[in-house]
């Protein structure tokens, strides 16, 4: 009686070893760690498996930061084989480190869409990293508010400190949020050091500084119940409103806001992590799944999972990104100086509009 | 038990917590050390570092706004908690067993959830907080508040049980004597729940001091403790050298107070009574009852129940598009995840918790390991595992070990005190009959600890629905929880997203709510909490 028990307990508590036993002939697994917003069709990625003869395992690493940073750490022995989400910001860091693995011509010769080439040209050229999508960070303004306030919109940055719209905008603290720290990042660029001062307008003029994305537009955006009819969010958040809208709506309840200066342009790519696809046949795994995002479909797919905009040549819009508007010409910001710098910005921020 | 049963019992939840929580954060300790990776801002001897953070204003901020809230957060809950407790412990009312119940509803709420609760009703657009001056957008009250609602019920319930188990011959021998009420309680009463409050206090003060979603969520980056700093130097900038070090003084405070814990624990186990006090009924003219009964729900209404209201209401305005959302086949999946995986979670948690606590209380190391998942960082846990064992973390054992790792000391800690009450005698007595050890377990200690079991296995179930330190570790679209998919629909713009969040915040509540219902139902004839 004791001495089962014991196995028992033996049994239930080393639960550890990988009891997977792969077989001769099954399909070639892939390991791909993507950041928590990757989301696509099950069906297709159902679809792709079938066809590329491949089982793969999604792993959701937490945000991009933090998925990279997980990539760092488990360099030794890497935690999958392909990444997606490292986005044209973070690849100097990536490379840095070390974790990204030389992609072949083939895969890099794949036909980009010339706007995504003008957003960051040294980014597109990569040899090691694949664009996938692309899309903007932007202020976003709830269009009920505009019109039965009778506030005009502004027109410039530098009109967002006046007394006209004291209290109206709330962004997201760059410290713990990433479209936060792309609409820092874009007004310092725009600004250089007259930047800080702005800000204490800003702040001066009562912006609120949420701690995420979802505090800022669920809590905070007056469309959601808040005080505050400017919140810094996505280009394609508009659309998102009209694809997920309670009841079906002709035209978005909330517009973007384009401000020169205000945008922030990002894309976000695939690329092999450096030891990890081992064997030819998971290496081919892993070219077949990235050949797969950048595929028509897959393309087609990403817009209203993730919100983003495709990269490949000639695919077509979904119809709801019409309430997205056109993508603004807005080029990225340098990597080499975002990835110097935006500590220091993050701190200053923190000093003039937190403390 | 024998010296050879105790290190076969004691070796498994020793392996588990040692390979789980210690040696993974010991290796990124170990490895930030040593490694310097290429962009790491700190140079220097590890050592010397150590006392330095002391010298660097936020650093040391961080510490010391850890420390007060926490401090600030636990007197407040004994402060409220104990009266309320005293009245419900002594008197039987209309709603009593509901609330007692419900009050350990906090506790289980997704944390991101249970922000916007408290938000929505403490918040500065909140429906109380709007009317008081000191909820200024970033204010430090808000983490105390959330604390607060997380908390209360910790001591309430800790509370109800120390004065229910008050001995009714002595109080009765006390009141003959002469004794005013008032001096019953100071002098009989008091002392006698105090053990019980005062374990209660000290883990309120560690889940605040160690706490580490809620703190993320509400307090910010003005009001960031010292385990937010750790998650921000780590995840985001993997400042590995900084952030050992923080996470080792972290470490040294959350042990002092573990230890302080135990202690008590072992100091003031007292052998359970036969006659204990049972709640009495309201009399026609007492009136001084009633305004004790309208404190209990003024504060458990305003702290904890409130927000959990807040979350309801919100659920049941969401629209019809948005019922259509959520009632679909990605909901039934992550409920089916949340089940199975709270459920392999509560096995693990329950039989590790289980061996731990037998092994004894009389070591005080030995109940500090079992309380070590409390104090260790989970973000250094998590980090820490990919260097461990890289290959095994997207393996769902992985993330079973990982809820049972946070769930365990919720099921050692009531075990632990449920043993140190069990009379010695009845064992000894079963033994001498001839019973071997396995029967007297089975027959003797079993059912006299059942309750305790079953309350260690809801408070372990609850933390495994909604924990959000999970959150940290790798996982898999497959997997997505309920809790995880919430985020997931926070995360997107739209108005069904919003509505369907809230939708399915309620209805987490609901299930945990059952869970409890389920688990504990047969322990409610008893008056224990």
């Amino acid at each position: 009686m004791k001495r089962r028990s014991l196995v028992w307990l033996a049994a239930t508590a080393m639960v550890f070893p990988s009891l997977s036993v792969s077989a001769a002939g099954a399909p070639t697994p892939l390991r791909v760690i993507t950041h928590s917003s990757f989301d696509m069709p099950k069906e297709l990625l159902a679809k792709f498996e079938a066809e590329a003869g491949v089982k793969l395992t999604l792993i959701k690493g937490g945000d991009a930061g933090e998925m990279l940073n997980k990539l760092i750490l488990s360099k030794e022995a890497p935690i999958a084989d392909v990444v997606f989400g490292i986005d044209n910001a973070m690849l100097p860091r990536a490379r840095k480190a070390g974790v990204l693995a030389p992609l072949p011509a083939s895969l890099l010769a794949l036909p980009l869409n010339p706007a995504v080439k003008a957003v960051d040209p040294q980014a597109t050229a990569a040899t090691d990293w694949l664009p996938i999508d692309y899309g903007f960070v932007t202020l976003n303004i709830d269009k009920a508010w505009f019109a039965s306030n009778n506030v005009r919109l502004p027109t410039q940055l530098s009109q967002l400190a006046e007394p006209t719209y004291a209290k109206l905008l709330v962004v997201q603290n760059p410290a713990t949020s990433s479209p936060g720290l792309a609409f820092l990042s874009a007004t310092v660029q725009s600004q250089g050091a007259g930047v800080w001062g702005w800000w204490k307008n800003l702040r001066a003029n009562g912006v609120k500084v949420s701690n995420s994305w979802s505090d800022a537009y669920y809590k905070d955006f007056t469309r959601n119940g808040g005080t505050r009819p400017m919140v810094v969010s996505y280009l394609s958040s508009p659309a998102a409103e009209v694809f997920y809208s309670d009841k079906p709506l002709t035209e978005s309840p909330t517009a973007n806001l384009n401000l020169t200066g205000g945008m922030y342009a990002q894309i976000e790519g695939i690329a092999l992590v450096d030891g990890g696809a081992t064997t030819a046949v998971t290496q081919q795994a892993a070219l077949d799944f990235m050949r797969f995002m950048r595929g028509a479909e897959a393309q087609a797919a990403l817009q209203t999972t993730m919100w983003m905009w495709p990269v490949s040549n000639g695919v077509p819009l979904a119809p709801v990104m019409s309430h997205a508007g056109a993508a603004p010409s807005v080029k990225a910001l340098d990597a080499e100086t975002l990835a110097r710098e935006s500590r220091d910005w993050i701190r200053q921020f923190n000093q003039v509009v937190v403390r | 038990m024998t010296h050879w049963r105790s290190i076969a019992l004691g070796l498994w939840p020793a392996l588990f917590i040692g390979g789980l929580a210690v040696l993974p954060m010991l290796r990124l300790v170990w490895f930030g050390a040593t490694e310097p990776l290429p962009f790491a801002q700190q140079g220097g001897d590890f050592w010397q570092g150590l006392l330095a953070i002391w010298q660097d204003d936020y650093l040391r901020g961080r510490i010391v706004w850890s420390l007060t809230q926490a401090g600030v957060t636990t007197f407040l809950a004994v402060s409220l908690g104990v009266p309320v407790a005293w009245v419900m412990a002594r008197w039987r009312f209309a709603g009593r067993g509901w609330l007692l119940q419900t009050l350990m509803l906090p506790f289980v709420v997704p944390t991101l959830v249970a922000a916007m609760g408290v938000l929505a009703w403490w918040g500065p657009q909140g429906v109380l907080g709007q009317w008081l001056p000191w909820t200024a957008s970033e204010s430090p009250w808000l983490l105390i508040a959330g604390n607060l609602f997380f908390n209360l019920c910790l001591v309430i319930r800790a509370g109800v049980a120390g004065f229910s188990s008050q001995s009714a011959a002595q109080f009765d021998v006390a009141r003959t004597l002469g004794a005013t009420p008032w001096r019953t309680f100071w002098r009989l009463e008091l002392p006698h729940a105090m053990p019980a409050i005062l374990s209660a206090a000290s883990l309120v003060f560690l889940y605040c001091l160690g706490g580490f979603g809620l703190a993320l969520l509400l307090g910010g980056q003005a009001y960031a403790t010292a385990e937010v700093a750790i998650y921000t130097l780590v995840a985001h900038e993997l400042e590995l050298v900084l952030a050992s070090q923080l996470a080792l003084w972290m470490l040294l405070f959350t042990g002092i107070v573990v230890g302080l814990y135990a202690w008590l624990q072992m100091r003031h186990a007292t052998p359970r009574g036969a006659d204990v006090m049972v709640p009495r009924d309201l009399q026609k003219k007492q009136w001084w009852p009633r305004i004790g009964i309208a404190w209990v729900w003024l504060v458990c209404g305003a702290v904890s129940l409130a927000p959990l209201l807040a979350i309801f209401i919100k659920a049941l305005s969401a629209s019809a598009a948005t019922w259509a959302h959520v009632l679909s086949a990605e909901t039934g999946a992550a409920l089916f995840n949340t089940l199975r995986f709270s459920a392999a979670g509560l096995v693990v948690a329950l039989v590790l918790g289980v061996c731990h606590a037998l092994v004894g209380g009389r070591y005080w190391w030995w109940r500090m390991w079992g309380l070590l998942p409390l104090m260790v960082s989970p973000v250094m846990i998590a980090f820490g595992l990919l260097l461990v064992v890289p290959h095994w973390l997207d393996h769902w054992p992985l993330l079973v070990g990982a809820y049972a790792l946070l769930a365990m000391p919720l099921v050692v800690q009531p075990m632990a005190q449920a043993l140190d009450a069990l009379p010695t005698a009845w064992a000894d007595a079963a033994r001498s009959l001839g019973a071997t050890p396995w029967r007297v377990w089975w027959r003797v200690t079993l059912p006299l600890v059942r309750p305790a079991l079953r309350r260690g296995a809801a408070f372990a179930l609850a933390t495994m629905v909604g924990e959000f330190a999970v959150t940290l570790f790798l996982s898999r679209p497959e997997w997505t929880t309920l809790t995880t998919l919430i985020y997931q629909h926070l995360g997107r713009a739209g108005r069904t997203q919003l509505e369907s969040a809230w939708v399915l915040s309620a209805g987490l509540l609901c299930l945990t709510l059952w869970l409890f219902w389920l688990i504990e139902k047969p322990s409610k004839r008893g008056s224990h909490a």
